[in-house]
């Protein structure tokens, strides 16, 4: 038997075959690595999304937690971070004595990371309902300020001396970052 | 001489059958490139996307930290600051009841508050009433008290009362707290 081919159809089957062996050498070698490495790919982007959104999601938590505390404690930050004024301080107790005087403000050893500052002051008052009177002010004053023992009262006449320490505590420029340095000094 | 008597027609390759099958492949191999492209470009924004949201992570990382360092700063200054005011509450409520301790019939000239002590120094009419009615009380806080009186220029007794808590239980109420 005699199979008749014609030089036409042998070009037409090589075009074929070539045209095949492209699609499929093409398919094998790019295509499909390539569509693994998208797969891979997106499932790493899905992860780092995860990953993000939940940074993102402790972020916004811790933010808010910050914002909060941040408003509740506002006045102890505030007077954490104002230098110690002498003046000021004498001018906003002056009410609650006949007489005041602030001695020299010292540098004393650091509490718990924070400046302290100690200032020794003589006063003179005409009740100890003024010394009440000034011990709740200390509480709510411009800066964060400890009388300490010793104090001593000291009758003269119908006033009362009185003599102590007070410690001023600030923010250590040294250690604490969102310390504000105090020029005051 | 003429062989036959039609015109002979050009010979070209683009067969209909050829151009078929040109156009077959034509369509998918252009479908798969536009495939692999399309693959290209997704691979390549899924890098860019995911490398921005690395770098947005660790910026959200650092912020997290400077975020915690405040807060356990502001829970630092918070404590602190609850501490001295509650000194400065005990010491007033010290006073208090220092002043409120003292009897009407017995005036004090001087008084010291150390830190687990008070020394007293007044005028008292006689030992009875300062014994009765300021060293009763003042026993019953202080370990230890010692008293000495002097005579007054009226016939009253000057007087100057040391009282001391002891240093160990003193100690002991500091550890507590």
């Amino acid at each position: 038997m005699k199979i008749n081919i014609s030089r036409h159809q042998i070009y037409i089957l090589l075009l074929t075959l070539v045209l095949l062996l492209f699609v499929l050498l093409f398919s094998f070698l790019l295509l499909i690595p390539e569509g693994q490495d998208y797969r891979v790919k997106r499932k790493e982007l899905r992860k780092a999304t995860l990953e993000y959104n939940k940074y993102k999601e402790f972020h916004d938590k811790t933010l808010t937690t910050l914002k909060d505390l941040q408003s509740k404690n506002r006045n102890i930050i505030t007077a954490f971070e104002r230098p110690f004024s002498k003046e000021r301080f004498e001018k906003q107790n002056r009410v609650n004595f006949s007489s005041l005087n602030i001695s020299r403000i010292q540098r004393a050893k650091d509490e718990d990371g924070f400046a302290v500052y100690e200032v020794n002051t003589t006063s003179h008052i005409s009740s100890p309902v003024n010394f009440y009177d000034f011990l709740d002010g200390l509480n709510k004053g411009d800066w964060i300020i400890g009388a300490n023992f010793p104090i001593k009262f000291v009758r003269e006449g119908e006033m009362i001396r009185s003599s102590f320490t007070m410690k001023v505590y600030e923010n250590n420029a040294d250690k604490n970052s969102t310390a504000s340095a105090s020029s005051a000094k | 001489m003429k062989y036959s008597y039609i015109k002979p027609r050009k010979k070209t390759p683009f067969t209909p059958d050829v151009m078929l099958i040109v156009i077959f492949f034509s369509i998918t191999i252009i479908m798969l490139l536009s495939t692999y492209f399309f693959l290209l470009f997704k691979d390549y924004s899924f890098e860019k996307e995911r490398t921005k949201l690395l770098g947005e992570r660790v910026v959200l990382e650092k912020n997290i930290a400077k975020m915690d360092k405040q807060i356990s700063f502001i829970k630092e200054q918070k404590v602190l600051a609850q501490r001295v005011f509650t000194q400065n509450m005990v010491l007033k409520d010290s006073i208090t009841n220092l002043f409120d301790l003292v009897p009407e019939r017995i005036t004090l000239s001087r008084a010291e508050l150390l830190k687990n002590g008070l020394i007293l120094y007044g005028v008292t009419p006689s030992k009875d009433v300062y014994n009765f009615m300021l060293q009763a009380p003042l026993r019953s806080i202080f370990q230890k008290s010692y008293t000495s009186f002097y005579p007054a220029g009226n016939g009253w007794l000057n007087f100057v009362s040391t009282n001391y808590i002891d240093n160990d239980e003193s100690e002991e109420l500091d550890s507590e707290d």
